[in-house]
């Protein structure tokens, strides 16, 4: 169902209204919206640190399953150096995600621990966790604003997070998610913007992500190519063998 | 005060070169104290800093003897909601072209929790794992080690690793400091799945750092992490691991302590020689001083605050000697530790104790005040009236030398009596401190019974030279007996070690010869000792293959802790072990004891693992494994050198079922009948060697290496002999001098009615070469003796291999040219000096 | 201030030496007294024996009316300090010291403040009129000056008592008639009693009274008729 891959993580974490019913009601709407079977893009991220240096690298990213319950595998292509690398992420409504990484040169996966979320994804500034599908119901929301055109919502996570809460922004025409800040207790720890709405297949998709460590002062865009819904991916091709072969 | 300066400083002044030899004793007795210790220390401090860097944050860590455990004992840990962070960790020293490098194995996802990495660049590359992870070639290198080697991000480093020589690429480097500081800083980071790989692991980890959770104490936090893992498992804060790396090189402390001690005794008899020869040649100065009304005490403090005072000059040049050696010993104690104990440390700065410093200090001032006593209390003693008239020095009473005797005697009988109660440590110990007592109480009396008995024969050498050489030893027993019993115990103490060096080559040759008697050794390294790497059982079954094996062993040999030692485990296959080699047993049934260790019923175990940690044979040993603990009885107690703390023989079926660990450290080749050693070392080598790190070692390369491994064991021992030998002969030539300044008027009288220089010369050469042959005769003997007490120290305490006792004539005959030549060289000056002294002056002296 | 009874001094050794028999003598205060005889008559026992640097085997001294054998070793080594100044025929100067140490050198035996041992130094320096050579090693002084030096030592405290063997034996005679002269003057000038060994009949008969004395015993006791101080 979702809309753009890693964008939607964040998505699932966040969501918000005035009355906790409405609230919930609203992030479900959302996510009804961005409902699909399966998912396709292939993904150009751009890391910009200190001194403007840029890093790019590219992803294919395939998805199925319902939100919450889906499976996804995310493979480099550049650069070359990391070509190959893979990471399969299986999602429970349940708990936390099992995600492990494919590491073709020395021919093994390895498991991503759980206290490992917390860490960056190789070198951008999104964490394991913010690849990770939660269902809205690990979460409590509540309405806190109305901006406008806009609906400002909180979420509070119920199990164990690295965030003690996000803001999430949702724009009332179309039921998009334009804007996600996380917080943890010290304060804001990351913005992602969501941008370039288009319909896809009739849902609304933003082709590009801008994601913000504010601890770090580093950005990262994440721009989407290629993106499809609903292709004929099965289940075999979400598994560890699968990974292992590297498709 | 006063007194110091004004009677003992011009003294001083006068004999400074004396002085400055006297001092040397103590110099050199401090010196070898203070440079043992400090390189111990210093190296013990570094591998705590390494250790204390490596940490991190880390507040417990997982261990299970070195062969590590499997992969899901992390997910265990990490799964325990006691545990903040946890992260594996593979430790391997390498050699590269530029030295040992630590290698630290760790996964850089997790390991951030627990470790600081501060980059200088925090842009590069590595601040993306996803290439450090994606190319398992990476290598996160230290400024230091990058400065040292010209490495650059990107630069290739080339290192030895299971697969061959590889090259690796510097991806990151760390700022100094914390982390990179550790090991001296030649530290890389590798990913731990790579150094796996890389390092012959399997899908294992050393151990696993760990923080527990706000709030938790250690104590809480480790009995969580014991009760989900099982015994097998030790969970310990890093800073143990320090203290087990103590406790494996105490042995070795012992072993410098007593050498030490021996040459601060020796150090003591030279100081009280020369204290007893002042004494003498002061006599009219101390008459003088009791005329003018200074009281025997005021004698009395006056020497004896002149010797606190050389003791303090001797001890602090002793210290700085000590810093001096410590710096040259400390890479060479931690090179020997790592290679035989397998331990990374690095040292860098010297640990200098402050305490230990100030007990060398106070050391050196207590042994020079010791040995000032006697002598100080003879000057107070002095007869003022015959202090002040001119002529002979008096000798030794009759009746001091009877007390002497009975005391000498008693301390042998005591001695004696000490030998029947010689397993208890203390009496045996106390025995050996009354058998010196006892030599040293001894040498005047010997001394003078040996003078006299060369007396005949040097006068019939030369009739005038020998027999005035021969009077001047008779007459003056204080100043020979002194400079005869330093040399005395040098000489034992260089019999004795010679000795225990000797028997235990020997011992150690015959067991070289029956049991290490396969004719090919396939190691991962250049020593038998690295364990580093190691092999896939799968080469085994390769090399089986090979045209002219005919039998081959797999050994796996891990260090684990039995009876609260790091001991030696071999696993191997007993069978095969009983077929070629068939070691009879020092205990246990040879016929039965192979097959109950087959069957997994019982272990074998070295004689030193016996004597070292009092185990008898048929009790039960617990040994940790990662499935549980191993409960085996000992079956046999066999002669096995494999390893200085001890070792245990298991099956390794057994080993790789309580291990679930089938590498291989050491394949033992028994060649087929005709084949050619060189031709089955050739195949082996062009099968594997190119795909494979490996070395086919020969059964001489393996023989040579162990020989050349305890000479470096010994190394150090000789430089002690050297410095007591040393100082010894600086024992000589201060009795000589003293010797011709107390006889100028006797040789002035020689040369007045006629004597040629020549023949002055002659009687002074005589004199000094009778002091060595009488200091060899009883050194030599007193050696026999040392040597006993030497043996049951290394048995009791050092390496806990019983010693066949043996008398080293070798080293005894060498001894004697060389130190009948050391004492004619050190003639040499004093006979020149006592030549070109003025005859007028020589008469007149008082 | 000195009286014997009795004494007598043997020494042991392969064949016994009487070198004293039962010798009874008295000295007053402030006599100055000279003892003669042949080599090996005992003068200089009787002098060790007086100055406590010895014991009599038997018989008793006393000492400004002290018991000399009631007193221990320490006790002697006070009496010679406090009372007794000693001047030998060799000077017995330590030669590695300069003459105002030599002099100060009993001094700090007592223990005296370096600025008072500094001051009676030179003081007594000054009184053997040597203040020009303070800072000299005896083997730089003639042997008159040496022996200036050393009874300036021996004056150090002022003691009650000067014992000097042989105190001329060493030097020529000119110069052996300077040093008599100045402890002449000093016996005038500080009153003290001084035993002199000689065998110079007229460093002997230059004293009040003179003691003869053969194979341990006193053979004659006379005083001499007082005369002008001797000339240079």
């Amino acid at each position: 169902m979702s809309s753009q891959p890693l964008v939607w993580l964040l998505g699932l974490l966040m969501a918000t209204p005035l009355l906790a019913q409405d609230a919930r009601q609203i992030i479900e709407e959302v996510q009804k919206r961005q409902r699909s079977e399966s998912q396709h893009y292939e993904g150009t991220l751009e890391v910009i640190g200190g001194g403007n240096r840029i890093a790019t690298k590219r992803w294919t990213f395939d998805r199925i399953g319902s939100f919450g319950n889906s499976k996804s595998i995310l493979r480099f292509t550049v650069p070359a150096e990391v070509k190959g690398v893979g990471l399969l992420i299986i999602n429970h409504p349940d708990r936390a995600s099992d995600q492990w990484m494919w590491r073709p040169a020395i021919g093994r996966e390895q498991r991503i621990a759980l206290q490992d979320r917390s860490t960056r994804f190789f070198g951008t500034d999104f964490s394991f966790e913010d690849l990770e599908e939660r269902d809205v119901a690990q979460f409590d929301f509540k309405l806190v604003g109305d901006e406008g055109g806009v609906w400002k919502l909180e979420s509070t996570p119920r199990k164990s997070s690295q965030y003690t809460r996000s803001l999430l922004w949702v724009r009332k025409e179309n039921y998009t998610m334009i804007k996600v800040e996380s917080y943890n207790k010290k304060g804001l720890v990351r913005s992602i913007d969501y941008r370039d709405f288009e319909q896809v297949k009739g849902i609304w998709t933003a082709r590009t992500t801008a994601i913000q460590d504010v601890t770090r002062n580093s950005r990262t865009t994440l721009k989407y190519d290629k993106l499809e819904y609903n292709l004929p991916l099965k289940d075999a091709d979400f598994t560890l063998d699968a990974l292992r072969r590297g498709t | 005060m006063m007194l110091l300066r004004l009677i003992s400083w011009p003294y001083a002044r006068k004999h400074l070169l004396r002085w400055l030899l006297t001092l040397t004793g103590i110099v050199l007795g401090v010196g070898v104290f203070v440079g043992m210790h400090t390189a111990n220390q210093s190296v013990l401090a570094a591998f705590h800093e390494t250790i204390d860097r490596i940490a991190g944050t880390t507040q417990l860590q997982v261990t299970a003897g070195e062969p590590g455990f499997d992969e899901a004992v992390l997910e265990k840990v990490q799964a325990l909601a006691e545990v903040r962070a946890a992260s594996p960790v593979i430790e391997a020293t390498v050699g590269t072209d530029s030295g040992n490098v630590l290698i630290l194995g760790v996964d850089m996802l997790g390991d951030r929790s627990l470790r600081t990495y501060d980059f200088e660049d925090t842009d590069t590359a590595i601040d993306d794992p996803l290439v450090f992870l994606a190319q398992p070639d990476s290598l996160i290198v230290t400024r230091t080690f990058a400065g040292k080697n010209g490495l650059q991000l990107n630069s290739r480093v080339p290192m030895k690793t299971m697969q061959g020589d590889l090259v690796f690429t510097v991806r990151g480097i760390m700022k100094p400091g914390g982390l990179a500081s550790a090991f001296g800083g030649d530290l890389a980071i590798m990913d731990i799945y790579a150094a796996q790989k890389f390092f012959g692991r399997g899908r294992k980890f050393d151990r696993v750092d760990l923080a527990l959770q706000d709030g938790l104490t250690l104590e809480q936090g480790a009995a969580k992490l014991r009760a989900a893992l099982g015994p097998g498992f030790e969970v310990e804060p890093p800073s143990s691991r320090g203290d087990q790396f103590e406790q494996t090189s105490r042995a070795y402390t012992l072993g410098s302590n007593i050498t030490s001690v021996f040459a601060l005794f020796i150090g003591m008899f030279i100081i009280y020689n020369t204290f007893a020869i002042a004494v003498t040649q002061r006599r009219a100065e101390i008459g003088i001083l009791r005329a003018l009304g200074a009281t025997r005490k005021q004698i009395r403090t006056l020497f004896l605050a002149e010797s606190a005072v050389a003791g303090l000059a001797g001890s602090s040049l002793g210290v700085l000697f000590g810093i001096a050696l410590a710096r040259g010993m400390s890479g060479y104690i931690g090179g020997m530790l790592t290679d035989v104990y397998g331990v990374a440390q690095h040292s860098g700065a010297l640990a200098l104790d402050p305490w230990l410093l100030g007990g060398a200090l106070a050391m050196g001032v207590v042994t020079s005040l010791v040995a000032a006593v006697i002598p100080a209390r003879a000057a107070a003693a002095l007869d003022p009236v015959k202090a002040l008239q001119k002529g002979r020095n008096q000798a030794l009473t009759e009746r001091e030398n009877r007390v002497r005797r009975w005391w000498a005697l008693g301390c042998a009988v005591a001695a004696g009596g000490a030998l029947v109660g010689s397993n208890n440590s203390f009496i045996f110990y106390a025995g050996f401190v009354l058998s010196v007592i006892a030599s040293v109480l001894l040498a005047p009396t010997l001394t003078l019974w040996l003078s006299q008995a060369l007396r005949p024969v040097l006068s019939a050498l030369r009739p005038v030279e020998g027999t005035l050489a021969a009077d001047s030893l008779i007459q003056g027993p204080r100043r020979t007996s002194g400079t005869v019993a330093a040399l005395m115990l040098s000489l034992a103490l260089v019999v004795s070690l010679g000795g225990l060096s000797r028997s235990s080559f020997a011992s150690l040759n015959e067991w070289m010869s029956v049991a290490l008697n396969p004719d090919l050794f396939v190691t991962t390294g250049e020593t038998l000792t690295s364990r580093t790497f190691v092999f896939p059982a799968s080469l085994g079954e390769g090399l089986r293959k090979i045209p002219g094996v005919g039998e081959l062993q797999m050994v796996r040999s891990v260090r684990v802790t039995v009876k609260n030692a790091p001991v030696m485990i071999v696993a191997i296959d007993v069978h095969s072990l009983e077929r070629r080699t068939g070691m009879r047993p020092l205990e246990g049934d040879a016929r039965t004891m192979y097959q109950q260790v087959a069957r997994g019923e019982g272990v074998l175990v070295s004689e030193n693992f016996a004597h070292l940690r009092g185990a008898r044979l048929g009790e039960v040993l617990e040994i940790p494994a990662p499935r549980g603990v191993l409960r085996l009885p000992i079956a046999g107690i066999v002669r096995d050198y494999s390893d200085q703390q001890g070792s245990l023989l298991m099956s390794r079926d057994q080993f790789i079922q309580a291990w679930n660990d089938d590498t291989v450290n050491i394949f033992r080749i028994y060649l087929a009948p005709g084949a050619d050693e060189a031709a089955v070392r050739q195949r082996i080598l062009d099968a594997y060697g190119n795909t494979q790190r490996l070395f086919v070692l020969t059964n001489r390369d393996v023989r040579q290496y162990i020989t050349r491994l305890t000479d470096q064991w010994f190394g150090l021992t000789y430089v002690q002999i050297a410095v007591a030998v040393l100082v010894a002969m600086l024992g000589i030539v201060n009795a000589l001098t003293v010797s011709i300044t107390d006889r100028r008027r006797e040789l002035g009288v020689l040369q007045a009615v006629g004597g040629l220089r020549q023949q002055i010369r002659h009687t002074v050469w005589m004199e000094a070469v009778a002091i060595g042959f009488i200091g060899i005769v009883l050194g030599l003997a007193l050696g026999a003796v040392e040597l006993y007490y030497a043996l049951g120290i290394a048995q009791r305490d050092m390496i806990g291999i019983e010693i066949g006792y043996s008398y080293p004539v070798g080293v005894a005959l060498a001894l004697a040219p060389v130190i009948l030549i050391a004492a004619f060289l050190a003639a040499i000056g004093p006979a020149e000096s006592a030549v070109r002294g003025s005859l007028v002056e020589a008469l007149e002296y008082e | 201030m000195i009286h014997l009874r009795g004494v007598s001094k043997r020494f042991e050794g392969k064949s016994k030496v009487t070198a004293l028999e039962r010798l009874d003598l008295a000295i007053a205060r402030g006599e100055m007294v000279s003892i003669v005889g042949p080599s090996g008559s005992g003068k200089s026992t009787l002098l060790n024996l007086i100055g406590g640097l010895d014991r009599p085997t038997e018989g008793e001294i006393e000492l400004d009316g002290e018991a000399l054998s009631k007193l221990n070793d320490d006790g002697l080594t006070r009496v010679r300090r406090d009372k007794i100044g000693f001047i030998f025929q060799f000077f017995n100067l330590l030669p590695t010291l300069t003459c105002l140490e030599n002099v100060s050198l009993p001094l700090h035996l007592r223990g005296w403040s370096r600025k008072k041992i500094d001051e009676r130094a030179r003081e007594l320096l000054d009184t053997v009129q040597l203040s020009h050579r303070l800072t000299h090693l005896p083997d730089e002084l003639s042997g008159g000056e040496r022996q200036r030096v050393a009874i300036a030592r021996a004056l150090s405290v002022y003691p009650p008592v000067l014992l000097a063997d042989e105190p001329t034996g060493n030097l020529d005679t000119a110069t052996g008639h300077e040093i008599l002269k100045l402890i002449h003057d000093l016996h005038e000038r500080l009153g003290s009693t001084i035993l002199m060994v000689t065998h110079d009949a007229t460093v002997a008969e230059s004293c009040e009274r003179t003691i003869r004395i053969r194979d341990g015993r006193i053979v004659a006791d006379v005083r001499n008729a007082p005369k002008e101080p001797v000339r240079v």
